[in-house]
């Protein structure tokens, strides 16, 4: 078979699973769900929905890959800062470890669906040879990430070749961006892998219990770099750029072999070759190394490929098991504890119960920076934190799936569902007043009133999340359950409700210079927020 | 009293009429057939009765309340396994009842005594613990019916409750659902295999492109088609119309098939 007809044929398994993780809303970063406010109405037919899941996919992939050149891309403004070949080895290793971030936590997203779906087992129907089959397979899995790898290589690339001028600099960077790639495809592939094979294997162990919850934290600190990376540069850099002037330390030996500042020091000194020589030998040894790992990972991530598109190599253990007994609870403790299994064993919203550990970090980076804990810096902290929790409803309501239909044939009103995903979503954003009462303790405030900001913000949080829960299944009472929290739009609404209080206290601010005053118009908005948003619970 | 009652029932969707003036009244102690072609309207006619799905014009009646205004009141009285059944799949069979047994509000040993008898009758011993998406298709069922049988509802609604089932499971199924009518319970059953609704149902509707065309035991649909010693599928295909249909299929793909 010819590779432009695998190509052509590969649609199909990757169409599949597309489908699938759409269809089932096993999810996609939350930027991808803007614009589906008619995706119910539309999936009355079922031709019609197909057709519309795939332009999303599309839609998705496009957005994706050009949030993911401009994330590539915007670590090279540190070149114009500070010495030029440490800028440029700097810029190189930013956008490198960017790109792996964003591209491992894509394809996680994609690729959990691509190890469940088994997504080319009619293909194995057909009378097709390993060796076809395996082509079109591959090219399926590579269909899945295609826009955004390249989109990636290509502006890593272009910028290399424009700012350097040196075809042997731009070539290595090419094939230093592959391996980023590769490395990134690998790593998604066996997190993903990981974890349905974990969840497969079912059973009520703990260490099952244990290792979803090491899956979700490093998952977290995944997404915790990417962030830092894309949020903090000017914190990052000038670290970094200590750090390399100052090779006789143990520090900068760590960067020279660590991938990816081991790449960036090997292009960098191509073109302003004024390093060490021991420096450069050691990083392009490491470079070496690398190459050679990226084939050893890129030669596994094809066989993994052509396992699971197969339904191979997923082992399912079955124990004879004689107790049958079950646990019952009150409905809403039950709710909580089903939202709670099935958003933490779906591989596309897990990472969402990293949250609270995220906004503790995110918010001791942002007041350990300072001696005084300032007004302004609690509200920034407490907006931030909040903001994240504010996504876990969302998250919640992707769990549900399809499942939804089930539970409403059971005796539950939307009441309980919302009040379920509140609680579980208020309970995300508790760390962050907690973490902020911890940091009051350690630091002097310009008004020691200021630590009830996050604390009032709960509240804030709570009317929030249920404004959400109650547009989000609004949009589902037309009938396309499978469709229900596929609308970003209405986080905004969310947002803005959390965001109440906090204006009403810094307008207050302003108008009296009183943190009393302000405090109370504070507590006041968040307190009618409440009395609303339970009117808006009782009457659902 | 009729446990489930529908009057004028209708159901539109865009263009397509999928059901038309249902008119049912299942009594206690009944089971009832609701058989015919694909796409006829029996899920969506079940769907309704759920509350999955809302009337475009008519009303239903569960064990007295309207599914549509009295949502919870209807929903607690009601056991449903749908045509393909849709669970939380990464949920185990066990979490899943247990979701189930705490949202119908069973107490702990009422749930744990009915759970275990239903489990062991099923032959869920090497599943219990497994995600719902590893399991096959009658193991998914089994998992519906166990959850539809938990609370003891009055009313049964099952939709082609039998597929993917082996044998001990589907006869095992099949009992607890006479068991269940003779207990003073109503279903409604729709299924594809006439045989099954012959030996189980005691009155059975034939629905076809949205309309009930004939109503009454497997003697009265007879007498309606003139033959006295038909089966029922036999009969089906008559009231449909389908006869000669199936007649024509068949000898035109033995010629273009078989030649």
């Amino acid at each position: 078979m010819k590779l432009t007809e695998a190509w052509h044929l590969s649609r199909i398994p990757y169409r599949e699973v597309v489908y699938r993780s759409l269809a089932e809303e096993k999810g996609r970063m939350w930027w991808g769900a803007f614009g589906r406010s008619q995706f119910d109405k539309e999936g009355r037919s079922d031709f019609e929905l197909t057709k519309r899941v795939l332009r999303i996919a599309k839609f998705d992939k496009l957005v994706v890959a050009l949030f993911c050149v401009i994330s590539s891309a915007m670590p090279f403004t540190s070149l114009f800062s500070g010495s030029r070949a440490i800028g440029l080895a700097i810029s190189i290793s930013l956008s490198l470890s960017v790109t792996f971030g964003f591209t491992a936590l894509y394809a996680i997203q994609t690729l959990s669906s691509f190890v469940s779906a088994e997504s080319s087992a009619l293909l194995f129907t057909l009378p097709l040879s390993k060796d076809d089959f395996s082509k079109i397979t591959l090219f399926s899995f590579i269909r899945s990430v295609d826009y955004m790898v390249v989109g990636a290589i290509v502006s890593q690339v272009i910028l290399v070749a424009y700012l350097t001028v040196s075809p042997f600099a731009t070539l290595l960077m090419f094939v230093a961006s592959i391996m980023n790639a590769v490395f990134a495809v690998t790593v998604a592939l066996w997190f993903s892998r990981f974890f349905y094979r974990n969840l497969t294997r079912g059973g009520r162990s703990k260490s099952g219990t244990f290792l979803r919850l090491v899956f979700i934290l490093m998952w977290g600190s995944l997404l915790l770099g990417v962030g830092l990376l894309l949020s903090i540069p000017w914190y990052i850099v000038p670290h970094l750029e200590a750090a390399l002037l100052s090779f006789n330390q143990l520090s900068s030996l760590f960067f020279f072999i660590v991938y990816p500042f081991s790449a960036g020091i090997a292009i960098a000194n191509l073109v302003y070759p004024n390093a060490a020589f021991s420096a450069v030998l050691i990083a392009s040894v490491a470079m070496i190394g690398y190459v050679m790992l990226a084939g050893v990972a890129g030669k596994w991530s094809l066989e993994t490929v052509k396992h699971v598109s197969q339904g191979a190599g997923i082992k399912r253990s079955r124990v004879a098991n004689q107790d049958f007994s079950i646990r019952t609870h009150s409905p809403i403790f039950g709710y909580v504890m089903k939202d709670l299994k099935i958003s933490s064993r779906n591989p596309a919203t897990a990472f969402f119960f990293a949250l609270p550990v995220l906004e503790t970090l995110i918010v001791s980076l942002l007041t350990t920076n300072y001696q005084m804990l300032r007004v302004s810096t609690v509200l920034v902290a407490t907006t931030t934190g909040g903001i994240f929790a504010l996504l876990m409803p969302l998250a919640l309501l992707n769990a549900e799936g399809t499942g939804l239909e089930y539970t409403k044939t059971l005796p539950v009103n939307s009441n309980r569902i919302m009040t379920s995903k509140t609680l579980i979503s208020t309970a995300t954003y508790v760390p962050v007043p907690l973490t902020m009462l911890a940091m009051s303790f350690m630091k002097q405030m310009t008004s020691p009133l200021a630590i009830l900001i996050p604390f009032l913000t709960i509240l804030a949080i709570a009317s929030a999340s249920i404004f959400e829960i109650k547009l989000f299944l609004g949009s589902a009472a037309d009938g396309k359950i499978a469709a229900v929290a596929r609308d970003a739009e209405k986080m905004v609404a969310g947002v803005i409700t959390a965001l109440i209080p906090l204006i009403a206290y810094t307008a207050s601010y302003f108008i009296s210079f009183d943190h009393v005053t302000a405090i109370l118009a504070m507590g006041g908005a968040a307190v009618i927020e409440l009395a609303v948003a339970l009117h808006v619970l009782k009457h659902s | 009293m009729p446990l489930i009652e529908t009057s004028g029932l209708s159901k539109q969707f865009g263009s397509v009429q999928a059901l038309a003036d249902l008119n049912l009244q299942i009594m206690p102690r009944e089971i009832y057939g609701l058989l015919g072609p694909n796409g006829a309207g029996k899920t969506t006619s079940i769907k309704i009765i759920t509350g999955l799905v809302e009337p475009t014009s008519g009303w239903v009646k569960v064990a007295g309340f309207d599914p549509v205004k009295n949502p919870i009141e209807a929903k607690s009285r009601i056991g449903y396994v749908a045509e393909n059944p849709i669970l939380y799949e990464s949920l185990s069979p066990r979490d899943f009842l247990e979701f189930v047994a705490s949202m119908r509000k069973i107490d702990q040993n009422t749930a744990n005594q009915r759970v275990t008898q239903l489990a062991d009758a099923f032959d869920m011993a090497q599943y219990f613990d497994s995600p719902i998406a590893t399991l096959s298709m009658g193991m998914k069922q089994k998992v519906a019916l166990i959850a539809s049988f938990v609370h003891q509802p009055p009313i049964l609604l099952l939709d082609e409750p039998l597929n993917g089932l082996d044998a001990k499971s589907s006869r095992i199924a099949k009992d607890l659902v006479s068991l269940h009518a003779q207990r003073g319970g109503a279903v409604l059953f729709s299924t594809h295999i006439m045989e099954v609704a012959e030996h189980i149902c005691t009155r059975i509707g034939i629905i076809h492109q949205g309309k009930v065309i004939a109503e009454g035991t497997l003697d009265q649909l007879r007498s309606k088609t003139g033959g006295k010693s038909e089966t029922l599928e036999e009969v089906l295909l008559k009231l449909t119309n389908e006869e000669t249909q199936v007649a024509d299929a068949t000898r035109m793909l033995g010629e273009a098939i078989f030649k």
